[in-house]
């Protein structure tokens, strides 16, 4: 089964725009409402939209399923080297190893209320970006087993 | 009879959200010492501005890590209900 | 005003939510799952979740429709009526 010319057309446009607000969720998390989890949910549903936008055939070509569970599993893996990290140079597991030390993400943060930087926080935009990828493979490769399931039978 | 318990029922649903809803006033939730000490020490401890991601990837990191351990299972569970079955397999589901 | 709001997306919550439960449709009842999760998420965002209603919008009334438009593409469309 396969949806018009219109609908296809319409998510293949609407997509890229997705994506961007998702990535947007996902690096904005340490300043704005917003996170790695609900930043995978929004870029899975621009995934889902294509995929059932398409047909099963069509769409596997594209997104396999081994892309997205190697992507989740890749998060999950940044997640744990991430917090393991923080045990192996002196601290405790999820300590905050990179915060106001000058490297990626180490500018110092304000104190009190100020606008923001998106350069601060240390380990939790990385995290944040490992949960993204997560979640992001996780939501968008069940719907792709569940119609790879349904499309064997025929239905 | 039936259809006239469900409306009593729907109705008392409906007064009691309405009058918990115009009871309370919005953005005053209620008071307790955890939210004080996140707001006051948050941002120094954690070097993060939102202090709902500071909580929840720093103070609460196992938390976090447990939710990504059961989607994880989640979608382990489901490619094992809906792995390719080879040709010989045989169902056995009863 | 935002009272006025908040009592339409609570009735809203209750209309849907028993729509979901009496409609023998299954394609209608999921559709309805979804706006039932659209509403919730606008009431996280009255009470000041901004968080909670982003993975609600995205979760409950995105993907969860999905799944389960796809899970009744693989049985029947009508629920069956028992004794």
């Amino acid at each position: 089964m396969t949806m018009s010319k219109i609908v296809r057309t319409a998510a293949g446009w609407l997509f890229p725009f997705i994506l961007v607000f998702g990535f947007y969720i996902v690096m904005h998390g340490h300043l704005t409402p917003g996170g790695g989890f609900q930043g995978g949910a929004v870029i899975a549903t621009g995934f889902v939209l294509l995929i059932v936008a398409g047909s099963y055939g069509d769409i596997s070509r594209r997104i396999t399923k081994a892309s997205l569970s190697g992507g989740e599993t890749l998060g999950l893996l940044l997640f744990i080297v991430t917090a393991i990290t923080g045990l192996a140079l002196g601290g405790t597991f999820f300590a905050n190893w990179l915060a106001d030390g000058g490297l990626i993400f180490g500018n110092p943060v304000l104190f009190g209320a100020n606008p923001g930087d998106l350069n601060t926080a240390g380990v939790i935009p990385i995290m944040n970006l490992a949960v993204g990828v997560e979640v992001l493979g996780a939501l968008s490769v069940i719907v792709l087993y569940m119609l790879s399931g349904i499309a064997e039978e025929g239905a | 009879m039936r259809l006239l318990v469900t409306g009593a029922v729907v109705l008392v649903l409906c007064a009691g959200m309405l009058a918990a809803s115009v009871g309370l006033e919005y953005g005053v939730p209620a008071f307790s010492d955890m939210d004080d000490y996140f707001i006051q020490h948050g941002q120094e401890q954690t070097g993060g501005n939102n202090i709902v991601t500071d909580i929840v990837f720093d103070f609460r990191g196992f938390d976090t890590l447990g939710e990504a351990t059961v989607l994880f299972t989640a979608v382990l569970g489901i490619g094992l209900a809906f792995r390719k079955r080879k040709e010989d397999e045989e169902y056995d589901y009863e | 005003m935002i009272d006025i709001i908040h009592g339409i997306v609570l009735a809203g919550l209750l209309v849907s939510a028993l729509y979901i439960v009496r409609c023998r449709d299954l394609l209608s009842a999921a559709i309805s799952f979804g706006i039932f999760s659209f509403l919730l998420s606008l009431e996280f965002y009255i009470l000041q979740a901004p968080d909670v209603a982003i993975a609600e919008a995205g979760i409950g009334a995105g993907l969860t429709t999905a799944i389960y438009i796809v899970a009744i593409r693989g049985t029947t469309r009508w629920e069956e009526v028992s004794g």
